[in-house]
């Protein structure tokens, strides 16, 4: 398809020169349209395309009430709040808590240790069981009766009330998306740290730096990218976290775990009402929207 | 010899042992729990649940009844389907995502910024959000009950598209110009250098897909609810019937799913172990 560009002669007239530049020009343009061909129409009929059909649920046109009411409904709606509210006191705790363990298990699982790929393997096994069925297992291990509270119990420990309090629950659901999510993102974390020249360590270990200062002044700069990817990757998939709720607490007890996704399967599929579903739905993809944004914004991956 | 390790490294790599076991251990306790349970029989499962006591962790006896009766049901040939179904949508997805992640990341032209904007929100609407309006399309189209069905949602996968962007704009835009005066196409250079390269990143990328496919539950029971074309989650999801859950199944079950790519996961660590480390040592 694209003309094979012959043996370049080294010095040509300018005007030949700018022929060849607008040539290549609309190379270039050509290919970047044939390689995200498939990724745009693709994302095109299968997110875009559906998105506008919940969009035009959400805004009724045409009909006698208002197009806004449904947000008028849910912004009038105390759970809705609660929701938003449980919503983001989970992102704040659980984002950073899982990137930064992430990340450190990435840095130790990156050193010279026997049968190191088994170690990561391991971590990063639990994402390969069905969510809905790791959840059903923790169902079971933090019952009131539960083997948890049982070695807490041996030990002398006071029992934990795991799911039955509205803060512990929501620690539970902390938990559990933690021990499925970390491993995974460590993953990442531990390509990019293998992206990293070996070199550049060899000679800030001859001027005599330190592991900790590698960390900071090697490790952490050269992950900056793969970061980026995590920290926005992960903040978007705990935003739509929803079988662990499900399964461990329907959102309670007293919506202390009605995380927004869970309140929306509940308006979409219990009380019928897909309409003030896609609403919030729309307010949930707003929310994720500007926090993202403000994190490119933050951590910049770009410097072409 | 370039990459043999020295003594430190070798001191400072057992010290990390002492912490990685542990934590290896204890990310596993849950499920190396829920393959004792499986183990168990009927309803022993919760005889011993508290007082914690060493009857909690050892069996009374050991049966593989619940593997074999998992095995025998209707639950096997949807494990295959789920094995088909994940692999198709991470080597179709693979080059998707690594097509657009190079023009995105290399290539220059004009809308870059705009293009991949589009990307990342696609990827911040959730999937849950649009399944139902989607799949009343999928099925005019005759989608249903097809492998077709299952696999083209993994396809659109603006994360994966994303992460390859990342790793790709890390590789120096000096080794795509001097392609490029070499009179390589982008196609070319996409070939020649930036896929040798990468091949971290591509695991990644397809960790990712595969993940989106190996977890998707809702989607496949709305599309593709037929026997014939059964995943494994909704396979999973039948032994919670009304009449009560029976765990040693659902947990053998479980095991089962997560063994595959526990194999998987195994075969590649040691694969590419250390290979995209070595690029400072002279092979």
């Amino acid at each position: 398809m694209t003309t094979t560009t012959t043996a370049r002669p080294r010095h040509d007239a300018p005007a030949q020169r700018a022929r060849r530049g607008s040539t290549a020009r609309r190379e270039t343009w050509g290919s970047a349209a044939l390689l995200l061909l498939p990724a745009v129409a693709l994302l095109l009929v299968l997110r875009i395309i559906p998105t506008f059909a919940a969009l035009s649920e959400a805004v009724p046109l045409g009909s006698e009430r208002s197009p806004w009411s449904n947000f008028a409904y849910i912004f009038s709606d105390p759970s809705f709040w609660n929701a938003v509210r449980v919503t983001l006191i989970f992102s704040i705790i659980v984002n950073p808590l899982q990137i930064a363990l992430a990340l450190a298990l990435a840095v130790l699982l990156t050193k010279r240790i026997p049968a190191v790929g088994l170690w990561r393997t391991l971590i990063l096994l639990p994402i390969a069981v069905p969510q809905a069925v790791s959840a059903i297992i923790w169902l079971v291990l933090l019952r009131p009766d539960g083997p948890l509270n049982g070695i807490a119990t041996s030990l002398g420990l006071p029992t934990v009330p795991w799911l039955t309090d509205p803060t512990w629950a929501l620690a539970s659901i902390i938990i559990v998306c933690s021990w499925v999510g970390v491993g995974y993102w460590m993953t990442f974390l531990v390509t990019g740290i293998k992206e990293i020249p070996l070199s550049l360590y060899e000679a800030s270990a001859l001027d005599g730096a330190g592991s900790w200062r590698q960390f900071w002044s090697i490790t952490l700069p050269g992950l900056r990218r793969p970061l980026l990817f995590v920290l926005v990757a992960d903040t978007v998939s705990n935003f739509l976290v929803f079988a662990p709720v499900r399964i461990l607490t329907r959102g309670g007890p007293q919506g202390g775990t009605d995380l927004l996704m869970y309140n929306i399967s509940e308006r979409a599929y219990t009380l019928g009402d897909t309409q003030a579903a896609s609403a919030a739905t729309l307010v949930l993809v707003l929310i994720v929207v500007a926090v993202v944004t403000v994190q490119f914004r933050l951590l910049p991956g770009r410097e072409d | 010899m370039a990459d043999a390790p020295t003594r430190r490294e070798v001191a400072s790599g057992r010290r990390a042992l002492l912490l990685a076991v542990p934590i290896a251990a204890l990310s596993m306790a849950p499920l190396v729990w829920a393959t004792i349970s499986s183990l168990r029989p009927g309803e022993e499962i919760f005889r011993y649940l508290s007082p914690f006591s060493w009857r909690t962790v050892i069996p009374e006896s050991v049966s593989l009844d619940n593997f074999v009766s998992v095995l025998q049901s209707s639950f096997a040939p949807a494990l295959m389907n789920s094995v088909i179904v994940a692999f198709l949508s991470v080597t179709l997805g693979l080059v998707v995502a690594a097509l657009a992640g190079f023009a995105l990341a290399v290539l220059p032209f004009p809308g870059r910024g705009a293009v991949f904007a589009f990307m990342v929100v696609c990827f911040l609407v959730p999937f849950e959000a649009i399944a139902i309006p989607l799949s009343s399309t999928f099925r005019d189209l005759g989608l249903a009950n097809t492998y077709a069905g299952l696999v083209l949602p993994a396809l659109g996968n603006g994360l994966s598209i994303f992460l390859l962007r990342q790793f790709f704009m890390g590789v120096p835009a000096s080794l795509a110009e001097a392609g490029r005066l070499d009179g390589l196409s982008w196609t070319g250079v996409f070939r020649r250098i930036y896929l040798p390269l990468s091949r971290g990143p591509l695991i990644g990328a397809g960790l990712i897909l595969f993940v989106f496919q190996w977890q998707s539950f809702l989607w496949p029971l709305l599309i593709a609810p037929a026997p014939g074309v059964r995943v494994a989650p909704v396979a999973i999801a039948d032994f919670a019937q009304e009449t009560g859950v029976d765990y040693g199944q659902m947990f053998a079950a479980a095991i089962l799913t997560a063994a595959i790519p526990l194999i998987l996961l195994l075969a590649f660590q040691r694969h590419f172990t250390g290979s995209t480390a070595s690029s400072g040592s002279k092979e």
